[in-house]
C-alpha cells in the first residue's frame, strides 16, 4: 500500500510537470510542422509569459484586488497577450525576412533571438530569482496517519485541468476551424496552399501566436507551481519541451502531448527510484533510443527532409 | 571602409595611450572580482560593498605608502568559464592584487591564472578546501573552510539526536564539498544517513525529491548549495507537508531565500560566520556602511573589507607592491581586522575561523542557537 502510494505520488508529480512540458512543446511542434524550422526563442517566450503574469499579479495586489479568480484570469490574459505579441513580433523581425533561405539561417536567427530576449529580461528585471506568490494552496491527502501520505494539491489539479482544456481547444481548432484547416494545408504544402489563395503569411503568424499563447499559460502555471522565476528559466524548460516535441514526433500535435507526459513521468520516476542525479541522463537516453529505433519520434510521420 | 579603419586605429591608439597613462600614475590597482549579475549576485553585492568601503576609508586616511588604491571591478557571474576570462583581463589590465572570487568553482580556475601570472588573490567567500590545498604561494582567504563549517553543522545535527538524516547537494564544488564534510561528521557520530543525493543547480521542480524525503521519513535535511534551489525545496516541501528540519551552509543565508520560500523559510538552520557587525569594536565601521545606505550584516561584507585591508597592510609591511613580497608579509604577520586577529598558515588559510549556527526567520532576520 505504502509503495503504491509512493508510486502514485511520483506519477502525479511526473504528469504535472509533463503536462506543462507538453504545453510548451506545442509551440515547437506547430512551427516545425508548418515552416520546418525550430524556434529556439520559444523557451524565452514562455519565460516572458511567466514574468508578465507575475507583474500582473503584483500590480493587482497593489491595487487591492484580492479575489483569486479575477487575479488569475487577468494575469492569464496579460501573459497571453504579451507573449503572443512577442511571438508575432519575433516571427516578423527575425524569421520572415530569412524564410526560404538556407535552413541554417533561420536557425541561427532563432538562437540570436533567444539570446537577445534572455538578456533583455536580465536587464529589465534583474537576474535574481523573483518569488512568485502561492495563490492556490492546499490539496487532498491520501493514506494513513503515520505512514507515507500521498498529496494531490489544488495547484496540480489546476495544471491538469488547464492543460486538458488548452489541448482540447487546440485540437478542435486545428480540426474544425477554417484557420485550422488552412494550417493543415500550409503544413502539407506551403507553395500549393499559397497558389490556392491561402494567405500563408497570416497562417504562419497565427501559428506563432497560438504557440506563444500556450507557452504563456504554461508560464503562469509553472511560475505558481514552482514559486520563482529567473531569466534563465525559459532556457532549460525550452530544452526539455523541445526534447518532448522530438520524442513525440516533431510536427505532430498529439505527439507533443505524449512526448511531454512521457518525459515528465520518466524524470520523476528516475528521481524517485534511482537518484535525482540521473534524471537528465535517463530522459535524454530515452530520447536517443527512440530516435535510433524510430527516427521520426513516437507519432511523427516519416518525411523526406529533416534538419 | 578606409576611413573606418583609420578611425578604429585612432581609437585603439588612444585607448592604449590612456591605459599607459593610467599605469604611470601613482596608484595601486585592486581588482574586485565576483558576481555582479546572475543567480547569486546578492553575495556579490556584499563583496563589492565591503571592498569599496575599505578602499574608500584607506584612501581617506592617506592611502598605502602615499599611493591611492583604485578599485577595478569585474563580473564573473559565478561562472567558472567567465571567471577565467575575468582572470585573463585582470592580467591584461596589469592588476597586482585581487579581492575575489566569490564562488569556489570560480575561484579555483581563476587562481591558477593568478598564481602563474604573479597576482595576489584574497577570496572573501570561497570555502572549498581544495583552493588552498595546491601549495600556491599567492592564494589567501578571509573566510573559513568547508572542512570547518561541515563539522559545525554535522555536530549540531548529531546533538539533536535525529533518527534519520538526508543530505542533498547541488553537485557543485562548494555544495558537494560541504555536504560530504557534513556526512562524514554525522557518520563518525553514528547518525543514520538515509539519503545522500545530488540535484541539478538551476532546476525548478523538486517534487520528486520532496516525495522521496517524505517516503524516507527523515527528520533532518542538510542541503549543500545556494539559496535559489533550497528556497524552492523549502517551499515545495511545505506544500507537500514534509515535516523535517532543514539546514544549510552560509550560501543559503541571505534574504532572497525569503522571497522564494516565504513562510517556509521559518526555522531554517544556517551555519554562518559570526555576525561581525554585532561586535562592539566594529560599530564605527557599521555606522559608516549605514551612512552610505548599505547593509553591513551580510556574511561577506566585512570579510571583503578585511581582504582589502590585509592587502594594504601587507603592502605596507613589505614596503613593496610586489605580490610575492606582500604574500611573504601576510604569512609572517599578525593583523588586527574587523573579523578579528588574522594569522595565516603556509597554505594561505586563517589559523582560526569560527562558524556559528543560526536559526533563520521568515522576515529575513536570524538568531543564534548555540
Amino acid at each position: 500500500m505504502q509503495d503504491l502510494l509512493y508510486f502514485s505520488q511520483q506519477l502525479i508529480n511526473g504528469l504535472t510537470i509533463g503536462s506543462t512540458y507538453a504545453l510548451i512543446a506545442i509551440g515547437y511542434t506547430m512551427v516545425y510542422g508548418i515552416i520546418g524550422m525550430i524556434n529556439f526563442a520559444h523557451g524565452e517566450i514562455y519565460m516572458i509569459g511567466a514574468y508578465t503574469a507575475l507583474i500582473a499579479i503584483t500590480g493587482l495586489a497593489s491595487l487591492g484586488v484580492a479575489w483569486l479568480p479575477v487575479i488569475l484570469i487577468v494575469a492569464l490574459i496579460c501573459a497571453m497577450l504579451v507573449s503572443s505579441s512577442m511571438g508575432w513580433a519575433v516571427e516578423r523581425v527575425a524569421y520572415r525576412p530569412v524564410r526560404g533561405r538556407h535552413r541554417l539561417i533561420p536557425l541561427i536567427s532563432a538562437i540570436g533571438m533567444s539570446i537577445f530576449l534572455q538578456n533583455y529580461v536580465h536587464l529589465a528585471q534583474g537576474s535574481r530569482n523573483i518569488g512568485f506568490p502561492a495563490l492556490i494552496e492546499g490539496g487532498f491527502n491520501f493514506g494513513s496517519g503515520d505512514g507515507f501520505q500521498m498529496s494531490l494539491s489544488y495547484m496540480q489539479i489546476t495544471i491538469f485541468i488547464t492543460t486538458l482544456i488548452c489541448m482540447t481547444a487546440l485540437s478542435l481548432f486545428i480540426a474544425r476551424s477554417r484557420t485550422g484547416r488552412a494550417c493543415r494545408a500550409v503544413s502539407q504544402d506551403l507553395g500549393m496552399a499559397n497558389l490556392l489563395g491561402i494567405d500563408t503569411n497570416r497562417i504562419i503568424s497565427a501559428t506563432f501566436v497560438i504557440g506563444a499563447a500556450l507557452a504563456a499559460v504554461a508560464g503562469l502555471l509553472l511560475g505558481m507551481y514552482y514559486g520563482s522565476v529567473d531569466p534563465l528559466f525559459g532556457f532549460i524548460a525550452g530544452l526539455k519541451a523541445f526534447t518532448a516535441a522530438v520524442l513525440g514526433g516533431i510536427g505532430s500535435i498529439p505527439g507533443a502531448m505524449l512526448g511531454g507526459l512521457i518525459l515528465g513521468v520518466a524524470e520523476s520516476m528516475t528521481s524517485g527510484y534511482l537518484s535525482g542525479e540521473y534524471k537528465d541522463v535517463i530522459s535524454f537516453s530515452l530520447l536517443i533510443l527512440i530516435l535510433l529505433f524510430k527516427p521520426t519520434g513516437l507519432l511523427g510521420k516519416p518525411e523526406v527532409e529533416k534538419i | 571602409m578606409r576611413t573606418s579603419v583609420k578611425k578604429l586605429a585612432t581609437a585603439v591608439s588612444t585607448s592604449v595611450a590612456l591605459m599607459a597613462a593610467g599605469q604611470a600614475a601613482a596608484e595601486i590597482q585592486i581588482g574586485i572580482a565576483g558576481p555582479m549579475t546572475g543567480p547569486v549576485a546578492q553575495y556579490g553585492d556584499m563583496q563589492f560593498s565591503g571592498a569599496r568601503m575599505a578602499i574608500e576609508q584607506i584612501n581617506a586616511n592617506g592611502g598605502v605608502m602615499g599611493e591611492e588604491l583604485v578599485a577595478v571591478e569585474y563580473d564573473d557571474v559565478c561562472d567558472p568559464k567567465q571567471a577565467v576570462t575575468v582572470a585573463n583581463s585582470l592580467v591584461n589590465d596589469g592588476v597586482g592584487f585581487v579581492v575575489g572570487h566569490l564562488c569556489s568553482s570560480s575561484t579555483q580556475p581563476a587562481s591558477d591564472i593568478y598564481e602563474d601570472e604573479g597576482i595576489l588573490m584574497v577570496t572573501p567567500a570561497s570555502t572549498s578546501p581544495e583552493i588552498t590545498e595546491r601549495g600556491y604561494e599567492l592564494v589567501f582567504r578571509t573566510i573559513g573552510l568547508d572542512s570547518m563549517q561541515g563539522p559545525v553543522a554535522g555536530n549540531y545535527i548529531a546533538s539533536q539526536n535525529p533518527e534519520r538524516v538526508a543530505i542533498v547537494h547541488d553537485k557543485q564544488q562548494y555544495g558537494e564539498g560541504i555536504a560530504t564534510a557534513v556526512r562524514d561528521t554525522l557518520k563518525d557520530q553514528g547518525v543514520e544517513i538515509a539519503m545522500f543525493e545530488g540535484i541539478t543547480a538551476g532546476d525548478k521542480d523538486f517534487s520528486s525529491l520532496v516525495t522521496k524525503l517524505k517516503q524516507a521519513d527523515v527528520d533532518y535535511v542538510y542541503y549543500g548549495g545556494y539559496h535559489p534551489e533550497l528556497g524552492l525545496i523549502l517551499r515545495q516541501a511545505r506544500q507537500a507537508d514534509l515535516d523535517a528540519k532543514f539546514m544549510g551552509p552560509e550560501g543559503v543565508g541571505n534574504k532572497d531565500i525569503n522571497t522564494i520560500a516565504g513562510e517556509a523559510a521559518e526555522g531554517l538552520l544556517v551555519t554562518l560566520p559570526p555576525a561581525f557587525d554585532q561586535k562592539a569594536e566594529n560599530q564605527e565601521l557599521v555606522k559608516a556602511f549605514q551612512d552610505k545606505g548599505e547593509d553591513p550584516s551580510g556574511p561577506f561584507v566585512l570579510t571583503s573589507y578585511t581582504a582589502v585591508q590585509l592587502i594594504a597592510n601587507g603592502i605596507e609591511q613589505a614596503e613593496s607592491t610586489d605580490p610575492f613580497e606582500v604574500a611573504q608579509a601576510l604569512r609572517s604577520g599578525t593583523f588586527q581586522t574587523p573579523i578579528g586577529t588574522v594569522e595565516y598558515d603556509e597554505a594561505g588559510d586563517m589559523k582560526s575561523f569560527e562558524f556559528v549556527v543560526y536559526e533563520w526567520h521568515s522576515d529575513g532576520s536570524k538568531t543564534p542557537v548555540n
